[in-house]
Parts: structure tokens; sequence; C-alpha cells
């Protein structure tokens, strides 16, 4: 199914690619992480998620890649229901939803364009196409000269290059990344925010929880901000910063 | 058709991987396999050699039923006839006195003490060949039961009593075999089991970063089942080669004990068919143990 036919077969709900009802998602009981929790990102939206630590950032990004489910509520991920997805179903899921960590979440053992291609093989693509777009990926995000090298004998924000050709490879829908740039230097973060940034510009919806506030203020989008698991603030985009 | 065959080939490299990324452990399983299997396939080796002895006999198993004394030549080719009729019986042959004094001289050394004797001592007898489904111990028994008492036959020589002696140490091994087949087999698949397991919480980044970007629960877990077969099949194959060794380096050795067990009969190996069981067993054996490792265990999602 190509990307289009994607987007047409879950136009029925509407703009939305991501919609949450009154979600909570509590792991002790009587202690929230998310209350309460309303908001939609409409498809091809741009959108930070921010907040101090414990706020709820990461618990949101794990409901909407079905790591988590929601204690209470309804959160619908392009048209599907996370609530009552059967675990069988996650996996079309994820296919449709690319995710970048804070730590990378790279496998060693592999070549750099074997960790891009691991999206494209578990889906069955014959290795040798999923070889060539992975090298498509990592020459966008300027890493093919290293397409052998494994992870850890990249820098950094290199290893985090990777995770997001990674991401990209399947051509999501939705593309979430958890405080992508947290462990890296300000001149590195610009360089990660701008390939992630650039996602969105060819139509993926983009979620980023981020508390780099440098991040915030360069990119003017819509920003949710979280406080004890509730949305404290949601700020549209500034003019000029709409994806 | 080319993507089921791109996951194939993933699923199978990934399950190679799984046993080059964990020698030791991998060594384990094989071994522990190994030697179950050895241990089984000797017991199995003696049941089959053994078998062949039954087999052997069996071929040349007959009944002679003696002749009375003063039966004519006529009545005994009436009797030999009769007896052709047997259900059971595949030929008779009937050997007169004056060749059963022949053969006598022919084959014994002590041809000398007939000298002293007047006359023909020997009597006359018919030997009954059996068919090939009668030569069992029931089958020889129903031989038996038929024939005798029949007018003109005095005795019956067979070898019934130590037919069934052998057969029924024969079932004792072969029960034996299967009772230490299956104890060790039990002990396999645990080491293979707890083999797989620690191999998948060694990978659980690993299977966790797989089921992110979108792999199935089956994607995630058949290579485990390839690993736990392949180690296994490996175990059964070491297997083989080792009970060869065995039986090549030890068996001049054993030659006196194995002549009391498979008398004249000289011992053989396990043939293409029998060797490729023991690789499929010991397969099955690690397709089985790490299917256990899997059961109850839930993906990192």
């Amino acid at each position: 199914m190509s990307r289009g036919e994607r987007h047409a077969s879950s136009g029925a709900f509407g703009d939305g690619a991501v919609r949450t009802y009154h979600v909570s998602k509590s792991y002790i009981a009587g202690t929230f992480a998310l209350h309460d929790l309303t908001l939609e990102v409409k498809k091809g939206e741009f959108v930070f998620l921010t907040g101090s630590s414990g706020a709820g950032k990461t618990t949101l990004l794990k409901l909407l890649f079905a790591a988590e489910r929601p204690s209470e509520g309804q959160i619908l991920v392009l048209g599907r229901n996370i609530a009552r997805l059967r675990a069988s179903a996650v996996p079309a899921l994820r296919r449709r939803i690319g995710v970048v960590f804070q730590d990378f979440k790279l496998l060693n053992r592999l070549t750099i364009e074997d960790n891009v291609a691991l999206g494209l093989e578990v889906v069955g693509t014959p290795r040798r196409e999923a070889r060539a777009r992975a090298f498509r990926l990592l020459k966008q995000v300027g890493l093919q000269h290293r397409r052998y090298h494994h992870p850890l004998s990249l820098s950094g924000g290199e290893q985090q290059r990777v995770a997001i050709a990674r991401a990209l490879v399947n051509e999501p829908e939705i593309l979430l990344a958890d405080e992508p740039t947290g462990n890296l230097d300000p001149e590195l973060t610009i360089e990660i925010m701008d390939l992630i940034s650039s996602a969105a510009t060819r139509g993926t919806t983009v979620i980023v929880a981020t508390h780099d506030h440098s991040v915030l203020e360069r990119y003017g989008k819509r920003t949710i901000h979280l406080e004890g698991g509730r949305v404290a603030e949601d700020t549209p985009a500034v003019s000029g910063g709409e994806s | 058709m080319r993507r089921l065959t791109a996951i194939l080939q993933s699923l199978l490299r990934s399950g190679l991987h799984g046993i080059r990324s964990s020698p030791v452990t991998s060594s384990i399983a094989i071994l522990t396999i190994a030697v179950a299997l050895v241990l089984a396939g000797g017991f199995a080796l003696l049941v089959s050699n053994m078998s062949g002895v039954l087999e052997r006999f069996g071929e040349e198993l007959q009944v002679v039923a003696y002749l009375e004394e003063g039966l004519g030549e006529a009545e005994a080719r009436s009797l030999s006839q009769s007896l052709s009729t047997v259900e059971g019986v595949e030929s008779v042959r009937l050997v007169t006195k004056r060749e059963a004094l022949e053969r006598f001289r022919q084959t014994t050394d002590g041809a000398a003490l007939l000298d002293g004797l007047e006359g023909n001592p020997l009597p006359a007898s018919i030997e009954l060949r059996l068919a090939e489904s009668q030569r069992t111990p029931e089958g020889l028994a129903v031989v038996v039961a038929a024939v005798s008492g029949l007018p003109g036959v005095t005795e019956l020589a067979h070898g019934q009593d130590w037919v069934e002696g052998y057969a029924r140490f024969v079932s004792l091994v072969r029960v034996g075999a299967v009772a230490l087949g299956l104890v060790l087999a039990v002990a396999a698949l645990m080491i293979v089991a707890n083999t797989i397991r620690l191999a998948v919480y060694a990978r659980e980044d690993e299977i966790e970063i797989m089921a992110l970007v979108g792999a199935s629960r089956s994607f995630v877990r058949v290579p485990f089942l390839i690993e736990g077969t392949v180690q296994g099949a490996i175990g059964g194959a070491v297997a083989v080669g080792l009970l060869y060794g065995v039986y090549v380096l030890a068996l001049p050795q054993l030659a006196y004990g194995l002549e009391l067990v498979l008398g004249n009969v000289s011992p053989h190996f396990f043939g293409a068919t029998g060797s490729l069981s023991l690789v499929a067993a010991g397969g099955g054996l690690g397709l089985l143990g790490s299917a256990m490792a899997l059961m109850g265990w839930r993906s990192a999602s």
C-alpha cells in the first residue's frame, strides 16, 4: 500500500493523525503519569511536547506507538484505537510510525546500513532493495560514507542521524521523537532537529518530546506543555513556524 | 513470494547469528543433545543388531519332525505331503534314514563312532521350513502346535525356547532404550530450553528494537526456534559421528562380549536412514526445547 493510499484509507477519521479522549495512565494505583488528557494532532502537523521530567511526555509517546495501553480513555492513532488494539495488530501500526529515542536504540552488531534496513526487512523487503533504500536514507542524513561502520564507532550525533534514517526508511505517517537531542551538544541539536523538521515538510506528522527551550524557540511550532500528566498549555505555532 | 523468501532468509540469518553470537552456551546445548543421543543411539544400535540376529535366525528357522521307527517310505512321503499343507509352512523336505546317516557321516568328526554300531540308529525326519510371515516366536509356536501329536511323528525339534528367550531379551533392551532415551530427552530438552531462554534474555534489547520497527511476534520468535533446531541437528550429527567413532574403535575390544549377544552375526552400524533419524531427533529435541523456552515469554513491546 502506498503512502497516499494509506492516507486515503484512514480518511474516515478526518484530519487527525492522533486523537486522545480523556486518557489516563496509571502505573501505581492512585498516581497518574497522564491524567484526563484530551488532544488532537492533525496530519502533517509538527508538535512539540514539553514539560519537566515526569510530566508525562514519554508516557504519552509510549501510548502512541502502543508500547503501553491507557488505563482509561481512548486513543486514536491513524484511525486505530490503541486501547482496543489486539497485540497481533501492533506491528502493522508500528510500521506506519517512526520512533526516535534519546539513547538511539541501534543494534551494535549490525552496520549502520543494516540498522536502517531493519525496518524494511521485518516486512519482507528483499535484502538488496532494503539496503538500497537504507543507503538513500543514509545519504539524506549525510552518512553514506559510513554505511559499513558499526554504531559504536560513530559519535552521538551520527548515531542519532542513523536512528532518524531508520525511523524514516518506511516513509512513516507519524514520526515520534523522545528527547532526540537530549544527549547532544547545541550544534548537533540543530542538525538533528533540522533533519526531523525536514520530515514534517514532506507531510509526515511529527511529535517531538523535548525540554530544550532553545529548540522550541528556534522552530516556533505548536507546543503542548504537560504538567503532572495534564495539558497545562497548548501554544499554537507562531506565524511562519507552521509546517 | 519475493517477500516471503526475503522474510525466510532474514529469519534464517537471524537464527544462525544467534548460534554464532553465543558459542559457549550453544556448544553446551549441542553437546548435551549429542551425549543424550549417543546413549540413546547406542542402545538403538544394540537393539537393531539384536533384531538382526532374530531375523537371521528366522531365515534359518525350521521345525524337524522325527518319524517313527518302522514307518514305511510311502507313509513317510504321504505324511510329508500332508505337512506341506500346514498353515505357515513354506516347504517340507523328507530326510530318509539313509540320508540322515550320510549327513551325520559328512558333518561329524566322530563318524568313527558309527563303526561300532549295527544298522542305522538315526531316524527319518521331515524338515519344515517356515513361511516368512511365520518366522517369529508366535508363528513358530503355531506351526509346532499343528504338527505335534500327528500320527507317525515321535518328536519335534525346534529352537522355540531359545527364540522366545532371545526375543524377550531384545524387548527388554528395547524398553530400556526407550526409557533411557525418554529420560535423556527430557534432560536435553531442559538444557536446550534454558540455553534458548538465556539467549532470549541476552538479546532482549535487540528484540525490543525489532518490535519497535514493526517486527511481528513470529518474526521475533522464529529465529530462536531455528536456533534451537539447528543446535539440535548439529548435536544429532555429532552423536552419529561419536557413535561411529566408538563403533569403529571399540568394536575389536568388544568382539567377545558382542559374540555372546549377537552370536556369529556380524555387527552393523546405522544406515543412511538411521543416521538421518538421529540427526532429525536432535533437531526435534532442539525445536521442542526452544518452543518450551518461548512459552509464556512475552516479548518486550
